[in-house]
């Protein structure tokens, strides 16, 4: 059995059941387990406070009488301990259930199941009937997720170093606003502090981890940005190319618009990256062909005669 | 992994979080038996003994029964009484709203319009998270699966019947038809697969969902005992024109420097012949012999289309 935890749910108890800060000599006086001289008291309270913290529990501190300020109160917040949701229904508290599934063998895994062990002891009936019958797998990301989140809530600066396309290493060091998942790669999106402009960055493409940094004190997210947005592409430019009928599936799905020519349709992508662009139709061979822009015209160009002369 | 989880499950912090979560859980669960109580915690019958015996003791200042909280597990039934200040749970972390808010946006993402109630449901969860655990609203996640598909894929598995499905084979850029029976759906990588036995190549076969186009409920005879078709696995040797990340990711292949030679095997001529025109003149394919002069065939008829 352990002292230590008996101490510091006794601990928990009496200041979640104060209305008033007590101070310290009181908190050494009633609850148990606070023995010792006054210097190891002291210490073994300052230690408790810090791993209480620690578990995501906020502990107030204030004087309970203003003009006899000379020794601090605690006390913690009933309504800032408790988990408030407002009204759950059983159909949400049945989503919350089948989110947290989204995990298995994931990198979440262990948080999604203590909130769920949270969620169920609020004792709510749940509904399984109307709920949806998919639940998609999130795939593991190898990267600390709340660093990241963290760094987004706080504007901290995320330093690490990355795997250019030249396989050149950079350090590249950024104020992260977005974080997303598609098919099974990860995404963080941030402002670059060295080139000021927003940048995505693949999470498997990182190298080593990352050094979290005090951010910029005036930082404001950039009006304009939507991490919904991450993978329809920030700019407008559009390719414009002819696929053959029938092909290009891969393709056909980053498409904002399609026309058919008969044999051939006319589909426009909107382009985040030239060169996966390029490459993804160069991977399509003779099913496709490019009308502009001109840039990933000659790109094209310059790669079949590369492929011409290199297997010729 | 496990062994860790039991050895972490004993240090005070990590018992202290468990057990200011184990009152408000019994509270809402009197009765429960200890072994699933131990299951819902994630540790030893043993260990929940401990945490149990421990959580006896505690209360308010004064420490009487009047103040202890009053908790009865002898019987291997666990209830609990007199917790007043514990009783509801606590609130949740930043990693607990991550998980959460992260987690309703991939279910929303596999979810068809059609239901509103879903997905307004999700939408309002989500925002209250956020508020809550003081998180950014910049966290989505989506997933490729159809939920059509992988309704009919589970009703498939669990009624043992077979499968026709439309399957976009992205190597050959082409969607065949073929009658499954599935077996089990198994994940690698993040992907999903659908591992069945396929009546085209008389052999079991995986399947990625998030590839299959559509699938019907079809008849299905019993596995045929005759030979499968088994392709043969094709050797094939590169050499590194230039070092790029897109060649490094594509041939998985780490250290790569212009010049050097590595090898590989693959199963379809397709998927060679495609990464090396994808790689786009930044690999130069050596053998096989007749993949190789295929590549500069076609690259020399799609140039004089462009040059037209």
């Amino acid at each position: 059995m352990s002292r230590k935890s008996e101490r510091l749910i006794n601990l928990t108890i009496a200041l979640l059941a104060t209305k008033r800060f007590i101070t310290k000599s009181e908190i050494f006086k009633t609850i148990e387990g606070y023995e010792g001289n006054a210097e190891s008291k002291e210490r073994m309270f300052e230690r408790d406070k810090d791993d209480l913290r620690s578990l995501g529990i906020e502990i107030e501190v204030g004087s309970f009488d203003p003009l006899f300020s000379d020794e601090a109160g605690y006390r913690i917040k009933q309504e800032r301990y408790q988990l408030d949701l407002g009204d759950i229904t059983p159909l949400e508290i049945s989503l919350l259930s089948l989110a947290t599934r989204a995990w298995q063998g994931a990198s979440l895994d262990d948080a999604a199941q203590r909130a769920l062990v949270k969620l169920n002891s609020l004792g709510i009936a749940v509904d399984e009937q109307n709920l949806p019958d998919t639940v998609p797998f999130f795939s593991e990301s190898g990267i600390d997720l709340p660093v990241i989140t963290r760094a987004i809530a706080e504007h901290q600066i995320l330093e690490f170093t990355y795997r250019n396309y030249d396989l050149s290493e950079e350090v590249r060091r950024i104020v992260p606003i977005g974080l997303s998942t598609r098919s099974t790669f990860w995404y963080f999106t941030g402002v670059d502090q060295d080139i000021e402009e927003i940048r995505t960055f693949r999470f498997d493409r990182v190298i080593g981890s990352f050094a979290v940094k005090k951010g910029p004190k005036d930082f404001e997210t950039p009006e304009n940005f939507d991490s919904k947005e991450i993978f329809e592409g920030h700019t407008n430019l559009r390719a414009v190319v002819d696929i053959r009928h029938g092909k290009g599936r891969s393709l056909r799905a980053l498409a904002s618009s399609t026309e058919s020519k008969g044999e051939w349709d006319q589909i426009e992508i909107p382009i985040l990256d030239m060169r996966t662009l390029a490459s993804l139709i160069l991977w399509h061979g003779d099913d496709v062909y490019v009308h502009s822009p001109i840039e990933l015209r000659e790109s094209i160009i310059a790669s079949l005669k590369e492929l011409v002369s290199a297997h010729g | 992994m496990a062994k860790n989880d039991q050895k972490n499950s004993a240090s005070p912090l990590e018992s202290t979080s468990r057990m200011l979560d184990l009152v408000p859980y019994i509270n809402t669960h009197q009765g429960i038996s200890l072994v699933e109580l131990a299951g819902v915690f994630e540790v030893s019958t043993e260990q929940m003994i401990n945490d149990l015996t421990t959580l006896w003791m505690c209360g308010l200042p004064g420490y009487t029964p009047l103040e202890l909280m009053d908790l009865d597990f002898e019987s291997g039934y666990v209830s609990i009484a007199n917790a007043p200040t514990l009783a509801k749970p606590r609130s949740i972390t930043h990693e607990e709203g991550v998980a959460l808010v992260l987690g309703l946006s991939v279910l929303r993402s596999a979810i068809s319009i059609e239901r509103e109630d879903l997905i307004d449901a999700i939408e309002s969860l989500s925002k209250r998270i956020t508020e809550l655990v003081n998180l950014p609203l910049a966290l989505t996640a989506s997933s490729d699966l159809s939920h059509e598909v992988s309704a009919s894929v589970k009703k498939a598995i669990s009624q043992r019947s077979g499968l026709k499905i439309a399957y976009h084979s992205l190597y050959k850029d082409e969607i065949s038809t073929r009658v499954v029976l599935p077996l089990e759906i198994l994940e690698n990588d993040g992907y999903l697969y659908l591992q069945a036995y396929c009546s085209t190549a008389k052999d079991f076969r995986n399947f990625r969902i998030d590839r299959i186009q559509s699938a019907e409920t079809a008849e299905m005879e019993n596995p045929s005992k005759a030979t499968p078709e088994n392709p043969e696995k094709l050797r094939y040797e590169v050499r590194v024109v230039r070092a790029t990340r897109d060649v490094a990711e594509r041939f998985a292949e780490s250290h790569l420097d212009a010049g050097t030679v590595f090898k590989g095997t693959s199963f379809s001529q397709q998927w060679i012949s495609r990464s090396v025109f994808a790689s786009g003149g930044a690999v130069e394919l050596l053998t096989p012999a007749d993949i190789r002069s295929d590549i500069s065939r076609r690259a020399e008829t799609i140039l004089n289309r462009y040059e037209r």
